[in-house]
């Protein structure tokens, strides 16, 4: 970062010089030129040396104020008068002519000395302004190099510090709160933050005095809303001052504010870079995953598979038939894990087709086949029961949680019920099992992640299978409950929506 | 059974072609091999198979491209292995020639199931369009279009009797939701897929025991149905 030169901006008072100066300027043009004409007088007549002391006067006026040019004119008219005009050392005047030529001096040195000092302050004032704008353009490009709040702060503060003698504080909103943003650098007392608060809410720059410091609480106006406050403590300059510096500070202001808001934007569209960044990688992960994953345990199952089909003796067909088993229970868990991490980052798109939802009954009935074998699955849908609008793969994983759900826990060969009704403008479809039921203080924590019935349950399972037909059926717009029924209930809804019309078909062509 | 019939087996895990191989060979079946598509193609000409088990997800090509490729010369049936969650990949391969799917890991006996089912379908054809063909109680009369369960009549709508014969002319095969409303209703209801399960659910409440557990007209979530004599 360029460290700028103090500019040393309204220190001094523009056209003040000291009262030691000024008279030093008057004496010594005037002084100077009445030495310098003194030896000349026999050549040049008064109207000449007039002249010179206009320069004089001029002189004056350039270097020194206003007041002490109009002392020079008065003074060098009465020199002439005195030192060169006949009689010489005497103010008296004999020729009108001498009269006519102190006039128009006096009259002329006043114009000069009006003029060059009008023109002293215009210049003055136009280095000045170009001071600023040359110290404010130093502060414009800082904030837009600066590619962080702090460093915001850091640049304002120093601004303040180098160029206006005063202290600036960033004040940033965090919803309705106002946070310093170098915290630790400077407190606020409570009295302060009100005033920031006001400032804030006011959307208009506060004057404060608290004991003999005087402060400004600017607010910072991004496009859509008042991004912080900065707060200027000017110590004990006088108030006459800082009201009519009000603007530039105003002007500060909007200059660090436009930098908040770009930096704002900056961090929204890298955390949308980085999010589109974090999906992609996550998906090549996940099908990653999913292939690595998915091929040994093929293997594992088809190897296990060939073993129990080959001549074992009993003992070792049921540990090849538990390999088989155990390497089916992973891959289930497994495509749990990887449709819960899809479903969770949000990337689903959801197939959502008008059907039967017997139909989806049955083909989770058929997927879990051998698994069911120990419980009859007893359906009860009524033949005219509505189509339903869903995703029949996401829907069927829920039925294949929800029935090897039921297998885990219910009693041996006692069967699995399912019955589809209506709850209201919703379709219910409820599985339930005979078995000991859920315990009851956590029914409403067993679709939560990794939750299980009972956590000292020697029956395997992670407890992913509910909390993915959770995040199912809500994408889906339906709801998951659960309740003890003379055994295990779980009930999900589905919207009824208005299924599509279908004409009736004649039997006859 | 065909003990004579070669199968051309394109999977690049050499575990998998084992088990896969030693299960077809207690069959009979007699097995080439090959780990990439190149290779496949090659073995194609020279070995004439009677059939292609064939993994997608081979390192160098579109599995769905051979498929396409094989179609252009021969009709043999192909049998697709392919992973869970990939329906699209499915029912791509399905549209562009593949018969059949097995979703892995898959158990050892449906794997055989399939094969014999596609290598029968493929000897028999297409049931013979002139004569009556029955399946478990059913028998349809194909001449007359008359459709008897246990010699009593069922009454089928002209749309129910054409949704019939189209999955009894591919027994065994996977057909795809495109398929059949192609079939059955022509290009005007391609994307009507709730008609097909419509009918489909009215041909189990008429030619079905258990409606939520057919024999015959199966679902294949999520791709469309098969038909299972």
């Amino acid at each position: 970062m360029r460290k700028q030169p103090p500019l040393q901006l309204d220190a001094i008072p523009p056209g003040q010089p000291g009262l030691t100066s000024r008279a030093g300027w008057i004496v010594a043009c005037c002084g100077l030129t009445t030495l310098l004409a003194w030896p000349l007088r026999g050549f040049l007549e008064p109207p000449n040396i007039a002249m010179l002391y206009l320069l004089a006067v001029a002189i004056v006026a350039i270097r020194a104020d206003k007041l002490a040019a109009i002392i020079a004119a008065i003074l060098s008219t009465a020199m002439l008068d005195f030192f060169f005009i006949h009689p010489v050392l005497s103010f008296s005047i004999t020729h009108m002519q001498y009269a006519i030529t102190l006039a128009v001096m006096l009259t002329v040195a006043l114009i000069v000395a009006d003029l060059a000092a009008r023109l002293r302050l215009q210049a003055l004032a136009a280095t000045q302004r170009e001071q600023l704008s040359q110290a404010l353009y130093l502060l414009a490009s800082q904030l837009a190099g600066s590619t962080s709040l702090q460093q915001v702060a850091v640049v304002t503060r120093e601004y303040l510090h180098d160029n206006h003698h005063c202290t600036g504080m960033l004040l940033i909103r965090n919803n309705e709160l106002l946070q310093l943003v170098e915290a630790g650098h400077q407190e606020l007392s409570s009295l302060q933050i009100a005033a920031a608060e006001t400032a804030l809410h006011m959307s208009e720059t506060r004057h404060m005095r608290e004991a003999d410091h005087h402060w400004l609480f600017l607010p910072l106006r991004g496009a859509t809303y008042i991004r912080g406050i900065l707060a200027i403590d000017f110590g004990q300059t006088p108030p006459a001052h800082i009201e009519t510096q009000k603007s530039l500070y105003e002007a500060i202001a909007a200059l660090i504010a436009t930098s908040i808001e770009r930096l704002h934007f900056f961090e929204i569209a890298q955390h949308t870079q980085l999010q589109i960044m974090d999906e992609r990688l996550r998906n090549t992960l996940l099908s990653a995953i999913s292939h690595d994953i998915r091929t040994p345990l093929t293997i594992l199952y088809g190897m296990a598979d060939t073993l129990t089909r080959s001549k074992l003796q009993d003992s070792d067909r049921t540990v090849a038939e538990a390999i088989r088993e155990q390497a089916r229970r992973l891959n289930s868990i497994v495509s749990n894990l990887l449709d819960m991490a899809k479903l969770r980052a949000g990337n689903i798109q959801l197939d959502l087709q008008w059907q039967p939802v017997e139909e989806v009954i049955g083909s989770s009935i058929k997927l879990l086949g051998d698994a069911l074998q120990q419980h009859p699955v007893n359906v009860s849908i009524a033949p005219d029961f509505p189509l339903l609008r869903f995703d029949a793969v996401l829907i069927e994983r829920v039925l294949c949680n929800l029935f090897e759900n039921s297998v885990k826990y219910a009693y041996p060969d006692s069967p699995i019920y399912i019955r589809a009704d209506f709850l209201g403008s919703f379709a219910r479809i409820s599985v339930w099992d005979r078995g000991p039921g859920f315990p009851p203080y956590k029914l409403d924590a067993v679709f939560g992640l990794f939750e299980r019935g009972d956590n000292e349950s020697s029956i395997q399972g992670a407890g992913l299978g509910l909390a993915i037909c959770r995040t199912i059926v809500a994408a889906h717009g339906g709801e998951i409950s659960a309740r003890n029924d003379n055994g295990a209930c779980i009930s999900f809804t589905l919207p009824l929506g208005n299924p599509p019309h279908i004409e009736t078909e004649s039997e006859n062509e | 059974m065909n003990k004579s019939s070669r199968i051309l087996l394109i999977e690049d895990e050499v575990q998998i072609r084992r088990f896969v191989r030693q299960a077809l060979e207690e069959e009979g079946y007699s097995i080439v091999e090959s780990d990439t598509m190149h290779k496949a193609l090659e073995h194609l000409q020279e070995t004439a198979p009677a059939m292609i088990i064939l993994d997608l997800g081979l390192p160098d090509g579109d599995g769905v491209d051979f498929i396409r490729s094989v179609r252009l010369h021969t009709d043999m049936p192909v049998l697709v292995l392919s992973a869970r969650s990939s329906e699209a990949e499915k029912i791509h391969a399905l549209d562009n020639g593949a018969d059949d799917y097995l979703t892995k890991p898959f158990a050892i006996g449906e794997l055989l199931a399939r094969v014999r089912a596609l290598l029968r379908r493929n000897k028999t054809d297409a049931p013979n369009l002139e004569a009556s063909y029955r399946f478990g109680e059913i028998e349809v009369d194909l001449a007359h279009r008359q459709v008897t369960r246990n010699n009593a009549i069922v009454h089928l709508t002209p749309i129910e009797h054409r949704l019939l014969l189209t999955m009894l002319s591919n027994p065994g095969k996977v057909l795809t939701y495109r398929h059949l409303l192609r079939a059955v209703w022509g290009n005007a209801h391609a994307e009507s897929n709730h008609y097909l399960r419509i009918y489909v659910g009215r041909l189990r409440q008429k030619l079905e025991d258990d409606t939520t557990q057919p024999k015959h007209f199966l679902t294949e979530t999520g791709i469309g149905y098969r038909f299972q004599p």
